[in-house]
C-alpha cells in the first residue's frame, strides 16, 4: 500500500514541526538588538556570533565538555569492549545479570545517579570536580559502547577467530588482529553514540559542578538566568550545525540511526 | 584434551583446570568494569535508596515517605508529571504511526535522509533545541508577533511557562523515540500481507487498522515506553519551558536538593522517579502482542 495524500502531509507537517525551531533559531542569532525576537529585531548582523567567542566562560566550558566526553568515551570503550566480548562468545552463570548491570545506567534517571554520585563519591571522596564529572559521564555511557559493540560482535562468525587460534595465536592477539578490524564500525558507532551522548548530558552534569567548571550545556542554562540576549542563540546555531555534520557523517558512514 | 570420561582423576583436573581458565579470563574480561560500574554507580546509588530508610541517627523509619506522600506540592507535580507524560506518549503515538508508516515505505536514499531529519533533535544539544521554543514562545517570538500582526489579542499571549509549553518541548524531544521504535517494527511487515488484504476488499483505514497496527504492536510498546519514561525523568525541557511556576518532578527534585538542600526530600522523589519508572516498564509490557 504506498502512503497516500494524508499520510505525506502528516509527515510533511511533522518534518516541519521538528526542523522549524531550528531553522527559527538560526534566523534570531542574526539580529542586531539585544533581545530575544522573531523577527529578529535591528539590522543583520554577526555580533551575537561574535559575543560567543569573547565570553571565556563558554570557552572553557566548550573545553571541559569536549576533555570529558573524549576521555569518558574512551575509557567507557576500552573497558566495555571486554565486556561486550564475554556476554557475546561466552557462556556463563550470571550471564544476565552483568547484562541487567551494564544497560542500568542507560534505565537509571540521569538526575537520581548525579544525585548519587555527588553525595556519596564526590563530597566523600574529596576528587575535583572534573574527574567527578569524568568518572561519572563514563559510568553512564557503557549501556552505549556494550550494546553497540555486541551487536556487531554478534554478527562476526566466531570461526575465523578459532582459525587464528588453531594457527597458534594468542587468544589476545587474535582479538586485537582479527575480531577489532571487523566490528571496526561498530566501535566507532559506539564511540559517537557516546560522544553525544556525554557532549549533550544534563542532568548528571547539573550536579557535577563546580567553582569556574561547567559542561557547556550547564554553562549555557546558567548564562539564560540573567541574559536575556541571542548569544545563546548564536551559540545553539553552532551547537546545532556541529550536530547535523555528526549526524550527516554517521549516516553517511555507518547508517546509525537503525542502531539506536 | 581429555579422551576420558569424569572418573579417572587426570582428566577431572583437566576439566577443572579448563573451568578454572574460563573464570580467569572472564573475571579479566569484565571484572575492571565491573569494578568501576560499581563504585562509580551501584554503590552510590545503592546507599541513596538505603539511607531513605534511615532517620538522624541511623534508625530505621519511614518518615520520608510519610511526608512525601502527604506533601501537597509532591502530590500536585506527581500527578501533573505523569498527566503530561501520558498526553506526549499519545500524541506521539498517534502521529508517529502515519510518519514511521511514510518512511518505512520510501526507498532506501531518500529513507535514510528522512531518518537523519528525524534523529536530529535527538542528538542536538539540549538546552539549544529547548532555546528554540523560547524564538517561538517568547514575548517577541514567532507566534506574539503573528498574533499582533493579525489584531487577535490586545495583549502578549503567555505562552512561556505553561503545561503546554512543555508539551511542545517533550514532544519535539520524543517524537523521534516513537517513530524509530515504530519505523523498525514495521521494517518485518510483509507488503504482500497489506496487498493480499486490499485484493480481498479492505480499504486504507482497515488495512491500516486490521493488519499493521496489530503487526507493530510490539514497536508501540517499545516507543511509548521510552516516550513515557522520558517525560518522566527530563529536566532540560521543564526547566526552561515550565520554569519554577510549572514543576515537574525533576525540576522538583533539582530544587529540593540544589536550593532549599534538603537532601532527603530529593533523595526520595529520586526513588519515586525510579519507581515509577520501572512500574511503567512493567505495566506496558504486558500489552506486548504474543509472538505469533
Amino acid at each position: 500500500m504506498k502512503p497516500g495524500f494524508a499520510i505525506n502531509s502528516i509527515l510533511a507537517l511533522t518534518l516541519v514541526f521538528m526542523l522549524g525551531p531550528f531553522l527559527l533559531i538560526f534566523a534570531a542569532s542574526f539580529g542586531s538588538e539585544p533581545t530575544l525576537a522573531f523577527p529578529p529585531r535591528g539590522d543583520l548582523s554577526f555580533i551575537w556570533f561574535e559575543r560567543v567567542f569573547q565570553i571565556q566562560m563558554f570557552i572553557d566550558a566548550f573545553q571541559t565538555s569536549l576533555q570529558v566526553a573524549l576521555a569518558g568515551s574512551f575509557t567507557a570503550l576500552v573497558l566495555g569492549v571486554p565486556v561486550a566480548y564475554a556476554l557475546v562468545r561466552h557462556q556463563f552463570r550470571g550471564k544476565d545479570l552483568i547484562e541487567v548491570i551494564f544497560s542500568s545506567p542507560a534505565i537509571v534517571p540521569g538526575l537520581v545517579v548525579g544525585l548519587a554520585l555527588l553525595r556519596y563519591f564526590v563530597l566523600l571522596s574529596d576528587v575535583p570536580v572534573t574527574t567527578g564529572l569524568y568518572l561519572g559521564h563514563t559510568a553512564i555511557l557503557f549501556p552505549y559502547t556494550v550494546r553497540v559493540v555486541s551487536a556487531s560482535l554478534r554478527n562476526l562468525s566466531p570461526t575465523i577467530e578459532e582459525a587464528a587460534v588453531s594457527l597458534g595465536a594468542s587468544r589476545l592477539r587474535a582479538f586485537l588482529l582479527i575480531v577489532l578490524p571487523n566490528i571496526r564500525s561498530g566501535v566507532v558507532a559506539a564511540f559517537i553514540l557516546s560522544f553525544i551522548t556525554s557532549f549533550n548530558n544534563v542532568p548528571l552534569s547539573l550536579f557535577l559542578t563546580g567553582p569556574g567548571i561547567a559542561t557547556l550545556p550547564i554553562r549555557m542554562m546558567l548564562y539564560m538566568e540573567y541574559n536575556f540576549d541571542p548569544t545563546i542563540a548564536a551559540l545553539s546555531t553552532l551547537l546545532i550545525l556541529f550536530t547535523v555534520l555528526i549526524v550527516q557523517t554517521m549516516e553517511r558512514v555507518l547508517g546509525v540511526s537503525a542502531r539506536i | 584434551m581429555c579422551l576420558f570420561p569424569h572418573p579417572y582423576p587426570l582428566c577431572l583436573a583437566d576439566n577443572l583446570m579448563r573451568v578454572d581458565a574460563q573464570t580467569r579470563s572472564l573475571a579479566l574480561l569484565i571484572g575492571p568494569a565491573l569494578l568501576f560500574i560499581t563504585a562509580l554507580f551501584l554503590l552510590p546509588l545503592g546507599t541513596v535508596f538505603v539511607n531513605t530508610f534511615r532517620d538522624d541517627i541511623g534508625a530505621f523509619t519511614l518518615q520520608g515517605y510519610r511526608d512525601f506522600v502527604q506533601d501537597p506540592v509532591v502530590q500536585k507535580v506527581y500527578l501533573r508529571t505523569l498527566r503530561l507524560a501520558a498526553i506526549v506518549t499519545t500524541i506521539s503515538a498517534l502521529v508517529g504511526y502515519p510518519v514511521a508508516y511514510a518512511i518505512a515505505r520510501m526507498r532506501p536514499g531518500r529513507r535514510s535522509l528522512a531518518m537523519s531529519l528525524i534523529i536530529l533533535p535527538l542528538m542536538t544539544n539540549p538546552v539549544a533545541r529547548t532555546y528554540s521554543w523560547l524564538v517561538i514562545l517568547g514575548r517577541l517570538g514567532l507566534v506574539n508577533n503573528v498574533v499582533e500582526a493579525l489584531n487577535l489579542s490586545e495583549r502578549p499571549l503567555r505562552l512561556l511557562y505553561t503545561e503546554t509549553a512543555i508539551v511542545l518541548g517533550l514532544l519535539h524531544l520524543f517524537l523521534p523515540l516513537m517513530i524509530l521504535s515504530l519505523i523498525s517494527a514495521m521494517e518485518n511487515i510483509n507488503v504482500e500481507v497489506e496487498e493480499a488484504a486490499q485484493s480481498l476488499g479492505a480499504n486504507r483505514l482497515t488495512v491500516f487498522r486490521r493488519i499493521i497496527i496489530p503487526l507493530s504492536a510490539d514497536g508501540l510498546i517499545l516507543g511509548g515506553t521510552l516516550v513515557f519514561t522520558g517525560c518522566i525523568t527530563a529536566y532540560v525541557t521543564p526547566a526552561l519551558l515550565g520554569g519554577t511556576r510549572v514543576l515537574m518532578l525533576a525540576t522538583l527534585l533539582y530544587q529540593r536538593a540544589m536550593v532549599l538542600i534538603d537532601w532527603n526530600s530529593a533523595t526520595i522523589i529520586a526513588v519515586a522517579m525510579v519507581l515509577t519508572t520501572l512500574a511503567v516498564y512493567r505495566i506496558l509490557r504486558l500489552f506486548r502482542p504474543r509472538t505469533l
